[in-house]
């Protein structure tokens, strides 16, 4: 097990490289450049070769990328083009209220979806079951700036509900309670169609089996059957899928930090995009992509632990 | 199974009426909605406009500007001396003027913030502005002499903008590349608390300020306590804010969004009394098909302005007639500006006249070369509508044009270059001869003269209009400088902007100020209702 988990540690390595390459050479084709927005509309011809020999910019591309991967590797991630702060504080500021924002989506989200699909499991074929499946189907299908904006438009502008914009404080306060409801809602969206499709498919394979066969036959409720036995089998796909899906969490979060002004890594990213802040972009995308491997470790690990079959042919 | 249904059932209902309570207003903080930021807050070193709608609030200028922008009111000097050959100024300063940190103002502090400016290995912006200064100097505690090489006509209007702030010079000092980045500090209504680029800005009222301009209904201290400046990127959700009371003030209201919000009972939509922002399209008259005047007359007269104010605008901006606004200072009334109308039957022959034919009623063609343009422009949502506009409107005559729109940071990248026959954008301005001093100086090529319009005539006019030292003389050489540049056409006037300011229902009613496009201007008279 440890050795697999050092395995994965260590191809990790190359994604990560490849990554940094990628967010690199993508801001080199971008047809812009930094020194002349450093410099400004009345910047001269003079000044912007001076800003370009300061920032190294006047080197090969190989070595520019060398050099930003020796600065990457001592943590500095360079500073904001647009307000000279240092990218890995702002980097730090934005992650929490991502952070943030992914915990409020997926503690409604993920038992709503085990619930729906363990309902879904025992109605199946009537109606409630053939409902789940098509709100599973939407939830996949439909976009999350889509359910967004319908959000904004309804809840926030209408109806005056909620907020149409911004982080009100932390996740136990009233107000930023209050702040939080419609991007996780958005969010949560995205997370509650997979979950209680696998949750379903799981459930209902898991109830067809001989130990389910056996503690009916002990006599066991059938509220015990399904939460002490059937789902804890169930639950290891789920969980798996569940840790696949924080990827596409991730993507998410741009779209509803965006939508809904959120001051997060999603919209300082699509921000300093927009406004060709090249640094500040590439630490984003760093940060995106090292939640990603991040992400994926933990559920490889996880996995192993929830069932020993995986970790006794590891081993 | 039913119980977990209904456990889970009373959680979503409570957490559900947890959150929705009203969205609630903090009484004393008045919270201004705006699309973009800025990139610093460092009156020497930013041009943006969202750098001014700030520093305005948390600094002041040593010479203000009246509502009509064109009266001269004292600031941070309560008068002044120029001398008889408008060479030397002498600023008396206001004695009981403090700043945000208590510390006194004084006339250290104007000589170091001019000091900071004009050092030559300063990265400072907008320098010319200052006129070519040969000394600034602290006569006594409480008067500077500036003192120039040769005369400068437009000087004390200059002042007035948002870079003659005076600054602290010992905490730009201090701070270095961090000053109006982490903090600032003024002599304004309000004091710098902090900023959350691209999130927003927080200012606090200045408790000890008494020393508000006289045309304003309140000297000071403001009535407000706290003024937060949020981004809210999305024009939509902008509008949508202010009517649900999540801002109380915006001047950043799309025009489409104007006429609802207008419809809204509790929205007040107030105008400043004056605002010069003009949106033209500028030809570079060196690009091989626009050196030949009948070609740049027959685009100008082929675009309808008119319909790009009603349509784009919503009838919030006038179609222009000329490079800048008849009411700004030294427009000279009687040049002909009959290039600039609409008339697309004269624009046809006009090119017909200069051979360029179109056999089949496609693009016109010269020695069987296409007249085909390219079009830099903006990527905004209404910089994007007029681009195609322009674009219908031209085709109408047989001319193709090629659009490329680019984001507000990288355009003045493109803009400096050579490779585009026409470019779009708006620009602010003071009098005619601040706009004539930026556009048409032949120094200033290739920017911001993109026209490269090289001209001695017009460079000595306005330079004899700058060195003027009487308001005739200045007017008679800046008028002659306009009725050249008309006559060239070098560019196609579209509209003069209105501002307005939206101000939802907790605001009470106020005379907004057209200084700089920052209406809201020293944050005085901001109040609201109890």
């Amino acid at each position: 097990m440890t050795r697999q988990l050092l395995w994965r540690l260590l191809t990790s390595i190359p994604v990560l490289l490849g990554v940094l390459l990628v967010g690199f050479l993508m801001l080199q084709v971008i047809p812009t450049d930094p020194a002349t927005i450093i410099a400004g509309p009345s910047g001269t011809a003079a000044e912007i070769e001076d800003i370009r020999r300061q920032l190294g910019l006047d080197a090969p591309i190989m070595m520019q990328f060398w050099f930003y991967l020796l600065r990457v590797m001592q943590g500095d991630l360079g500073r904001s083009i647009i307000n000279n702060a240092p990218v890995a504080s702002e980097l730090v500021t934005a992650l929490g209220p991502t952070i943030e924002l992914m915990v409020a989506s997926l503690i409604w989200a993920v038992p709503l979806g085990i619930l729906l699909g363990t309902l879904a499991a025992m109605r199946r074929g009537q109606v409630f079951d053939r409902a789940v499946t098509a709100l599973s189907v939407a939830g996949v299908s439909v976009p999350a700036f889509w359910v967004g904006l319908l959000l904004l438009q309804f809840a926030a502008f209408r109806w005056q509900l909620f907020p149409l914009q911004g982080r009100g404080g932390p996740l136990w306060t009233l107000n930023g309670l209050h702040h939080v409801a419609l991007p996780a809602l958005t969010l949560g969206l995205i997370f509650i169609g997979p979950v209680a499709r696998m949750t379903r498919t799981a459930v209902v394979e898991v109830l067809g089996a001989d130990f389910i066969r056996t503690a009916r036959a002990k006599g066991a409720s059938e509220f015990r059957v399904v939460t002490r036995h059937a789902l804890r089998t169930a639950l290891i796909p789920v969980v798996t899928l569940i840790g696949l899906q924080i990827g596409s969490l991730l993507g998410g979060a741009v779209i509803a930090e965006t939508i809904f002004g959120w001051p997060g890594i999603g919209r300082l990213a699509v921000g300093s995009i927009v406004s060709s802040d090249f640094p500040m972009a590439q630490g984003c995308i760093l940060v995106l992509a090292c939640g990603f491997i991040v992400v994926n470790f933990v559920v490889d690990a996880l996995y192993g632990l929830l069932d020993p079959r995986i970790r006794s042919k590891v081993r | 199974m039913g119980m977990i249904g209904k456990r889970a059932a009373g959680c979503m209902l409570s957490l559900a009426l947890a959150t929705t309570a009203a969205v609630a207003q903090e009484p004393d903080t008045a919270v201004v909605l705006r699309i973009s930021d800025a990139d610093r807050y460092d009156p020497q070193r930013s041009t943006a406009l969202a750098a001014a709608e700030i520093l305005y609030m948390v600094g002041e200028t040593l010479v203000t500007l009246d509502r009509d922008l064109k009266t001269l009111r004292p600031g941070l000097a309560e008068r002044w001396e120029v001398s008889a050959d408008g060479l030397t100024y002498t600023f008396h300063l206001r004695r009981d003027v403090s700043f945000c940190d208590a510390k006194p103002f004084t006339a250290k502090a104007v000589v170091g913030t001019m000091d900071r400016w004009l050092n030559p290995d300063f990265p400072g912006v907008s320098k010319w502005k200052a006129g070519k200064v040969e000394s600034v100097k602290a006569i006594d505690d409480y008067t500077v002499e500036y003192k120039l090489k040769e005369p400068y006509s437009e000087l004390l209007y200059q002042m007035t903008q948002f870079n003659f702030i005076i600054i602290d010079p010992d905490q730009a000092t201090e701070l270095k590349d961090d000053f109006g980045v982490a903090a600032f500090n003024g002599t304004g209504a309000f004091c710098f608390q902090s900023w959350t680029p691209r999130t927003q800005t927080v200012l606090t009222r200045h408790e000890g300020y008494r020393w508000g301009p006289s045309f304003m209904t309140n000297p000071g201290p403001a009535e407000v306590a706290k003024i937060v400046w949020k981004i809210v990127p999305e024009e939509a959700t902008l509008a949508a804010a202010l009517q649900t009371g999540e801002g109380d003030v915006s001047f950043a209201v799309p025009a489409w969004a104007l006429s609802q919000l207008q419809a809204t009972p509790s929205i007040q939509l107030l105008r400043p009394e004056a605002g010069f922002r003009t949106h033209y399209v500028g030809m570079k008259i060196t690009r091989p098909d626009l050196g030949d005047k009948r070609v740049r007359e027959a685009l100008s007269l082929a675009i309808d302005q008119s319909a790009i104010a009603d349509a784009i605008f919503f009838g919030e901006a006038d179609a222009a007639k000329s490079y800048y606004s008849e009411a700004a200072r030294d427009f000279n009334p009687k040049m002909k500006l009959d290039a600039f109308g609409y008339d697309p039957e004269k624009a046809k022959a006009l090119l017909d006249e200069a051979g360029w034919v179109s056999k089949d009623g496609g693009v016109r063609m010269k020695d069987g070369k296409p007249l085909s343009l390219i079009f830099y422009g903006f990527t905004g949502d209404s910089d994007k509508q007029m681009a195609e506009t322009i674009q219908g409107d031209l085709r109408k005559i047989g001319v193709d044009l090629k659009v490329e729109l680019y984001d507000p940071t990288i355009v003045w990248g493109k803009l400096k270059t050579q490779d585009f026959d026409l470019y779009q954008m708006s620009y602010p301005y003071l009098s005619a001869g601040d706009a004539m001093n930026l556009y048409f100086l032949s120094s200033n090529m290739p920017t911001p003269n993109r026209m490269n319009w090289n001209d001695p005539k017009t460079d000595q006019l306005i330079d004899a209009g700058n060195r003027a030292t009487s308001a005739e003389a200045r007017f008679a050489a800046f008028a002659e400088a306009g009725a050249i540049i008309h006559d060239a056409v070098l560019w196609k006037p579209l509209v003069n902007e209105k501002l307005v300011v939206v101000a939802g229902p907790r605001v009470a009613p106020f005379k907004p100020h057209g200084i700089s496009g920052a209406p809201l201007y020293n944050g005085l008279d901001l109040k609201l209702a109890k």
